[in-house]
């Protein structure tokens, strides 16, 4: 347990030397501030007013707040996980790369801890930039409208959850390529293109009337990872609602493991 | 008690392939406590696969281990073993104290004494002024230097080196060597590859000889440098003459003036010729047995080997 903690930590100090707290940071300042100045062009007054004529402020009011908080949330679910990715792609690489992986190996920390730290290390590194960004949002959401309503801070497990699910994917294939580029561009493939295709592929099949495909999309379906269900479960809970299907979550936590356990096994075996 | 006892150990690269390679061949050794020991061999010959099996880094494809007596699959036993590898690259943000630190808290070593002990090291290998300097500014030198207080930082009972004074100049080797000796005072045991032959020669108590994964021989430095077969005579009153009454019984070699070197089959041999010089009233000043250096030994042994496959 104090070697992962150690591997944790040291990941945390990679990300940060990297300028990925800072490339983060940027990016979480750049997007509250443009919620502040679209912020100070809104009157809260105003939508009260607008409500009253209308009868029904409280319900319209919090409307406009929920419609905020997921125009704050969805895009942050999509822009948060590709920064996230692009920068924790080369952590498992940069230490398989020769000299580096030898010191490691040749300390009295067990494989399996090796990748568990990385793996935490990274989850972390996540963790801090989004909850930086979401807790930002939710102040200034708080601070401008009063809406203070704690579960808009619960799309922060969502978003690391998603990212924990790619990371974990992320790692197998550095581990089996030792290639960051690859790694982060068949990462991307999954979570820009395959996952939300098959999302849909109800939609799909009402196009395609052939069984295999059919088949073949459900299997794909249950082995990858499924961030766009994760995504739209995130909306769901920005917007104050509860998890619509726990069925996404759970399978994605199946895949974490299964996909960590993968890469112990991988690297485990293998000579550096 | 040993510190290494590696049996019937053997690793081949990319089995059942065509690509497959023995970089190791039912190697059997067994190193003393205490003991600098130099393993020797041709670039390829194995000594690096060598280390990173007994390291964990790198499987052995049949055979056991034991370091300080323990499997060497037990990872745990790392605890007391610090190692210096051939290319090291350590994280270039942080500083040469940092590194220190970092690898001694993954080594186990949570002294409360740590950062004493990270400035006495930093002092021995005389990188203490550069130690907040971050080692992405460091030469080849200091990084050898720094891997050098990195393999000694979590106060190791064994310690691998390899190739420890690449890239380090001469007097950074004399210091390099003066930590050697020191650490062997300490009783600790040090296992050196090495490609400089004379400084192997100067360090070490034992020697092995590998060349494509097999271990041609292994003794102490006197005993591979001594060539037991030819022995160099000096004498008070060596007559010329009787030098072809010689020449019939013995294979003399060399011969010039009061000097003579010659070839004895055995020590029965030597002790006989020894006779004959006293029943010639030959006066004896010296008998020598012939010494090469390391690296004479290690060329021919390496030459022999080529031509034996």
């Amino acid at each position: 347990m104090k070697n992962i903690l150690i591997l944790t930590q040291f990941t945390l100090r990679e990300a940060f030397s990297r300028k990925i707290f800072i490339m983060f940071s940027g990016v979480t300042l750049f997007i509250l501030a443009v919620a502040a100045l679209i912020f100070s062009f809104v009157s809260v007054d105003d939508f009260q007013g607008m409500v009253n004529v209308n009868g029904s402020q409280l319900e319209i009011f919090d409307k406009i707040v929920e419609v905020l908080k997921l125009v704050i949330v969805v895009p942050l679910f999509g822009i948060g996980i590709f920064l996230a990715i692009f920068s924790t792609s080369s952590f498992i690489p940069h230490m398989l790369e020769k000299g580096s992986i030898d010191l490691l190996l040749s300390k009295p920390v067990s494989r399996s801890q090796v990748i568990l730290g990385k793996y935490f290390g990274g989850i972390a590194v996540v963790f801090i930039n989004i909850a930086f960004l979401i807790l930002g949002s939710w102040f200034l959401i708080g601070i401008k409208f009063g809406n203070w309503d704690p579960s808009f801070l619960l799309t922060i497990p969502t978003i690391v959850f998603a990212f924990a699910e790619l990371y974990s994917l992320l790692i197998l294939i550095g581990i089996i390529t030792q290639s960051s580029v690859l790694a982060m561009m068949l990462t991307y493939l999954i979570y820009f293109i395959i996952s939300p295709i098959l999302s849909y592929r109800d939609n799909i099949f009402s196009f395609i009337e052939s069984k295999t495909t059919e088949y073949i999309l459900e299997t794909l379906y249950y082995v990858l990872p499924k961030t766009q269900d994760l995504s739209t479960i995130n909306s769901e809970l920005a917007a104050g609602g509860s998890v619509p299907d726990w069925m996404p979550v759970i399978l994605a936590f199946t895949f974490i493991i299964l996909t960590i356990a993968t890469s112990i096994t991988i690297f485990s075996k293998k000579d550096y | 008690m040993n510190c290494i006892e590696i049996n019937n150990l053997s690793k081949i690269f990319n089995p059942n392939t065509k690509k497959a390679v023995a970089a190791l061949n039912d190697f059997n050794l067994s190193i003393p406590n205490g003991t600098i020991f130099g393993l020797l061999g041709p670039n390829g010959a194995g000594k690096t696969t060598l280390i990173k099996i007994l390291l964990g880094i790198t499987y052995a494809s049949t055979g056991d281990a034991k370091i300080l007596g323990e499997d060497i699959l037990n990872y745990k036993v790392k605890r007391k073993v610090g190692y210096l590898p051939e290319s090291h690259k350590y994280p270039p943000y942080l500083t040469g104290e940092q590194v220190l630190k970092f690898y001694a808290k993954l080594s186990g070593y949570s002294h409360s004494e740590l950062d004493k002990r990270i400035e006495h090291l930093l002092k021995q290998v005389k990188m203490n002024k550069w130690k907040n300097t971050k080692v992405k500014a460091y030469s080849k030198g200091m990084m050898q230097r720094l891997g050098l207080a990195q393999a000694m930082v979590n106060d190791p009972e064994l310690i691998f080196l390899d190739e420890p004074t690449d890239g380090v100049d001469p007097i950074g080797r004399k210091e390099i060597r003066d930590i050697l000796f020191e650490l062997k005072n300490e009783g600790k045991s040090i296992f050196l590859n090495s490609h400089l032959l004379s400084e192997v020669e100067m360090v070490t108590d034992r020697v092995a000889i590998l060349d494509k994964g097999v271990l041609l021989k292994e003794g102490t430095v006197e005993e591979l440098t001594t060539d037991k077969e030819i022995y160099n005579f000096e004498f008070e009153n060596f007559v010329n003459a009787n030098i072809d009454l010689y020449k019939e019984q013995f294979s003399i070699i060399g011969h010039k003036g009061s000097k003579l070197t010659v070839t004895v089959n055995d020590t029965r041999e030597l002790n006989k010729l020894l006779d004959r010089f006293r029943n010639d009233g030959v006066l004896i000043k010296s008998v020598v047995p012939q010494k090469n250096t390391l690296e004479d030994m290690f060329i021919s042994l390496i030459k022999e080997s080529e031509e034996n496959k």
